[in-house]
This record gives C-alpha cells, sequence and structure tokens, in this order.
C-alpha cells in the first residue's frame, strides 16, 4: 500500500513568501534606480530657476527679471559661452556698486560691479559638456535694497545659438 | 473598555483602524499634490514655516548658528517682518521667535533634500525645489506618525469600530488635515504626533516605569517644549494621569515619590534635550531664557476666551464643532469610570490652561489659520473624548446612528469650509459674520 505524505505546505508557503519579499525588494531598487537616473540633471531644469520673480517689461521695453540677493538657473552644458546682462534694480544707486558673484557649477566665473543704471553684460565660457546635459549658474549680490531686491537680469543669450 | 468591547476589538484585529491610516496616508498625500500642483499655496516653506525651518540651511550648510549667513543669502541680510526673527536689542543678533524643535525633527528629511538636489544639481542654499518639499512632506509624515500613536493609544481602551471612526473625525472634522497639507510646515502637526506619543508613552510610565521608558517619556517632552514652548502645559497629563479623585491623588504623590529615580531619569532627559535652545538664546541675548517675541506677549487679565472658543473669528468649536462631541465624551468618560478615565485629569487641567493662555496671547487669532491652529496640538486630548462619545452613542442604536449623521454633517462641512479657505474665499483672519454668511458653503 502506498502512503501519500502529507505536503510540505508550511515550508512551501514560507518559500512563497520569501519570493515575494524578493520580488518587492528588486522592484523597488529597480524603481529607486530609474528614479534616481531620471533626477540626474532632468530636462526639467532647463526651464528652472530659484531667486528670480516673473518676466516683466521694464521701461526701456527689454524683458527682465528681478532677482533678491541670490539666483539660480540652468543652461545647456553643450553650448560654448553664456550671456547674461545685468542692472541695479534701483537709480540712481543710493549707497555704491552692487557687486555680483557669478558662479558656474558652485566654481567662481565671474564678478561683475554694478555701479549705475545702465544694462552690464557677462559672458562666461563653458567648460566641455563632459556628462553633464545642464549646467547651474548661481548669481550672488552682495547685498538687497528694499523690497528684497538686488539686481535684475535680462534675456539670456547661448553661443551657439538655440 | 467594556468585555464585549473588549471581545469585538481583539475579534476585529484592528483592521478597519488601519485601513482608516492607509486611507488617511493617501488622502494626505493627494491633498498635499492638490495644493502645489494647482497653485493654491505658494512654496511650503513660507510665513511661520520659514522661520520653523531656517535653522536647518543656517546649520548644515552655512554652518553658522547665528542665522546671519543665511540672512544675507536669502534676504539680503537682513530678515522680513513675518518671520518674527528680530534683532535683539543691545546685542544686535539674531533672535527667532520659533524655536528649533520642528527642525530637530525635519531634519531627516532636509538631509534626504540635500543629497538629491545635490545628485540633480539644483542650487544648494536650502530653499530650492527639493527643500521646500522636503520641509512640506515632513509635516504631513509626522502627522500621519501621530495618527499612527493615536490609534494604539485608544486601541487599548476602545473598539477598533470606535477608533478608526475617531481617527478619521480628527482628521477630518477638525483642521488636523489642513496642517498635514496646506500649511504643514507649521509646528502643528509635529506637535500633534508628540502630544500622542507622550499620551501614549506616559501611560506605559506608569504601567511599569523602567529606564528606557523614562528615557523615552523625557526625550519627546523635551521635544514638545523645543517645538512650542506653552506646549509644555501639556506634561501635567504625566503626573496626573490616573488620577480620579482625592485618594488617587495621594496614591499618584506616593508613587512619584517612591519612583523619583525613574522620574529624575526623565528629567534629565528632557532638560538635555532643551540646552541647545537654551544655548541659542544666550548665544544671541546673553540669557538663556528669554520671551523671543520681544515686546509681544501675554495679557493674562484680558482673556478672550469667548472669541477663542466660539467666536467666528476663529473659535474652536465654530470652525471644529465636532469637538463638542469630543468634550462632552470626556465628561462621559470621567462620569462612567471608563479605563480612559485616567487621561481625563491631566486634559482638563492641560485644556483648560492652555485656552486661557491661547486667549491672552496679544494676536489670540494666531495670524492667519485655518480654524484656531493654538487647539491643532492638543487633538489628541480631544480625540480620546471623541471615542468616548462615539462608544457611549454606539450602545443604542438611534444614537449611534444620530451621532454618525452628526459627525458625517460637521466633517462635511468642516472641509467645505477648508476648501473656501484654500480657493481664497475665506480670509485668512479676521472673518466677521456678514462674511462668514455671505460665502457660506462657497467654493468660489
Amino acid at each position: 500500500m502506498t502512503t501519500i505524505q502529507p505536503a510540505d505546505e508550511p515550508g512551501r508557503a514560507q518559500t512563497r513568501r520569501w519570493i515575494a519579499r524578493g520580488a518587492a525588494l528588486a522592484l523597488s531598487v529597480a524603481a529607486l534606480a530609474g528614479a534616481l537616473a531620471y533626477l540626474r540633471d532632468p530636462p526639467w531644469l532647463l526651464h528652472y530657476t530659484s531667486g528670480l520673480r516673473g518676466w516683466e517689461i521694464a521701461a526701456d521695453g527689454t524683458r527682465v527679471r528681478s532677482a533678491g540677493p541670490h539666483a539660480s538657473l540652468f543652461v545647456p552644458a553643450d553650448a560654448r559661452e553664456v550671456r547674461l546682462r545685468l542692472r541695479t534694480t534701483f537709480e540712481p544707486p543710493e549707497d555704491g556698486p552692487i557687486v555680483i558673484s557669478i558662479a558656474l557649477d558652485d566654481v567662481p566665473a565671474e564678478r561683475v560691479v554694478l555701479s549705475g543704471p545702465g544694462w552690464r553684460e557677462a559672458a562666461i565660457r563653458l567648460p566641455p559638456a563632459g556628462t553633464r546635459r545642464v549646467r547651474r549658474l548661481d548669481l550672488r549680490a552682495d547685498r538687497a535694497r528694499d523690497g528684497n531686491r538686488a539686481f535684475q537680469l535680462g534675456e539670456v543669450t547661448l553661443d551657439p545659438a538655440r | 473598555m467594556t468585555a464585549p468591547d473588549a471581545a469585538g476589538a481583539r475579534a476585529s484585529g484592528g483592521r478597519l483602524s488601519r485601513l482608516v491610516i492607509a486611507g488617511a496616508t493617501a488622502a494626505c498625500l493627494a491633498g498635499y499634490i492638490l495644493i502645489y500642483a494647482t497653485g493654491r499655496a505658494g512654496p511650503p516653506i513660507r510665513s511661520d514655516g520659514f522661520s520653523y525651518y531656517v535653522y536647518l540651511p543656517s546649520w548644515f550648510l552655512y554652518h553658522d548658528p547665528s542665522l546671519s549667513a543665511v540672512a544675507r543669502d536669502c534676504c539680503g541680510g537682513t530678515f522680513p517682518d513675518y518671520t518674527a526673527i528680530i534683532r535683539w536689542p543691545g546685542t544686535r543678533r539674531w533672535v527667532n521667535a520659533h524655536p528649533i524643535g520642528v527642525a530637530v525633527l525635519q531634519s531627516p528629511f532636509f538631509l534626504a533634500a540635500h543629497a538629491l538636489t545635490r545628485w540633480t544639481n539644483l542650487s544648494p542654499d536650502g530653499f530650492t525645489l527639493y527643500y521646500q518639499h522636503g520641509a512640506g512632506l515632513a509635516g504631513l509624515a509626522w502627522t500621519v506618525l501621530g495618527l499612527i500613536v493615536l490609534r494604539r493609544l485608544l486601541r487599548r481602551h476602545f473598539t477598533d469600530r470606535v477608533t478608526a471612526a475617531t481617527l478619521a473625525t480628527i482628521l477630518l472634522g477638525t483642521n488636523l488635515y489642513h496642517y498635514a497639507t496646506y500649511d504643514s510646515s507649521y509646528s502643528h502637526a509635529y506637535s500633534f504626533c508628540l502630544i500622542a506619543l507622550f499620551l501614549y508613552l506616559s501611560e506605559q510610565w506608569h504601567e511599569s516605569p523602567t529606564v528606557a521608558r523614562s528615557i523615552g517619556v523625557g526625550l519627546v517632552a523635551g521635544l514638545i517644549v523645543l517645538t512650542r514652548h506653552t506646549n509644555a502645559l501639556v506634561l501635567v497629563c504625566l503626573p496626573l494621569y490616573g488620577v480620579t479623585g482625592r485618594s488617587s491623588l495621594i496614591a499618584r504623590t506616593g508613587q512619584l515619590r517612591r519612583d523619583w529615580r525613574r522620574g529624575a531619569v526623565a528629567v534629565v532627559t528632557a532638560a538635555l534635550v532643551i540646552a541647545p535652545q537654551l544655548a541659542i538664546y544666550y548665544q544671541a541675548t546673553g540669557q538663556p531664557i528669554v520671551s523671543a517675541y520681544g515686546s509681544l506677549g501675554f495679557d493674562l487679565r484680558h482673556p478672550h476666551l469667548l472669541e477663542v472658543l466660539f467666536g467666528v473669528r476663529k473659535g474652536l468649536f465654530f470652525w471644529s464643532p465636532v469637538l463638542l462631541l469630543a468634550c462632552a465624551g470626556l465628561v462621559w468618560l470621567w462620569r462612567t469610570g471608563h479605563p480612559a478615565r485616567g487621561f481625563i485629569a491631566g486634559a482638563a487641567v492641560f485644556l483648560t490652561a492652555d485656552a486661557y493662555l491661547i486667549a491672552s496671547w496679544w494676536d489670540w487669532q494666531f495670524g492667519g489659520s485655518f480654524g484656531h491652529r493654538g487647539f491643532t496640538d492638543a487633538l489628541p486630548l480631544f480625540a480620546i473624548g471623541l471615542a468616548g462619545f462615539l462608544t457611549w452613542s454606539g450602545r443604542r442604536r438611534g444614537t449611534a446612528a444620530l451621532a454618525a449623521v452628526a459627525a458625517t454633517m460637521v466633517i462635511c462641512l468642516s472641509l467645505v469650509q477648508m476648501l473656501q479657505y484654500w480657493n481664497g474665499v475665506l480670509p485668512f483672519s479676521d472673518t466677521t459674520w456678514e462674511q462668514y454668511r455671505a460665502v457660506f458653503l462657497k467654493l468660489r
């Protein structure tokens, strides 16, 4: 007579649980890796700024954005040069010039002294792109005036143009 | 809990209340996304939320606890008036009216946001995208943690159904949901969680005052004071736990005397947690204990109690009428000798003193807020009362149905009014009866 051995149900259930946990862990790691890969220089950075207010049309007809003492923006990493037009917020400057320090990915790149009401242009040469798709420009003023306004930024131009 | 109640609680295994926690988490996340995806609110680090948060970039990014470096980078050297960060007369150093507790509790989220900011190459200045939502989501996460702790506390004394209904009603029928989502960078979500945790640990400490529990109670007590100084009042709930009359008060005093070593462990732990705040005050003002609001303060002789509790401007029960049921529940728990009665003496002392203090503050409306945010911190105590009310009403089918209808109606009213606030239909403060009537139930 053949006897039927009871199936090892608890063992199988345990195995199934481990497989399910392993799959959930693998999926979580894959999702995290995918999210991190996407968040490395994501394309939306080119439209992201901080410390800059909305575009407005100045009295001379130019499009400008007002900034506090610190603003940041992004440019494509494959550009050779980026040109920024800057000026002080108020004229005449009542308390001496304002100094704007510009850094490219946290490395100092340029200093601009705004001593009059006119526009000053800063040209920043970009290093080879390497693995980066976008580069960050930080603009820091040495102080701000009333209403937390330090400077105005005009249109940003790139070379080669795009 | 009565015997049949306890049997019911065991039978249900807490599934319903767990489901409510999951639903609450999903609802909070959905509300948060709605608010920021539709531009209903500015960036999360704003208003009081800015002042609570500003320590983090100051400590971790600018390595300058004096707040001067962050003031230069964000604000041109001077913090705006709305921040309540003032230059202390005499020393000219920055003193922040909002203490460091929220920043301490936000720090894990801040560090994660900073790592992600570096990875994405956003500006690591403490105020770009990930820092903003790190701070916003921190408040949401602490609210959910508070609900989880509150569930565990309520489940010790009430059935799973009552616990589930209480959690849902406290979240949606008061301004807790608003402070978990729209104004999640304010201190209230954090204080809500800490007070729930303190009540839970207090009860356990009285059951068995081990060294580990003493350290836990002291740690949470310290964080409560560090998050909102006036919430130190809630600490009376520890010695008053289980006090139901003169004899139990004498017994409790005797027990505290016998267990003084464990009590001392809690006090020393709390003191160590609070010490950095005193050091910050000392560094800025030359004194360890100051009124960081400067000349603004309490007028204890002229409290606006009626307005604070019932007024149209920010009255607690006007904007969260479900809390009237919670008060009725607290009375019922006291009178029936329910096991949760142990909390009532502490709750009565704290809620009375807290209401008086809030009503005596120079700005008793607490500025812009949905409902009265001064009481959001105390919602775990109201939750115990509400669970008592639901237990009482559940004993008869008629009252159960009536309570369910009443609770549903006030939840709906609260949610509609919250949406009105989000949409700018209701003013941020100084609402008049005429304004309230004119926009009643209008979402636009």
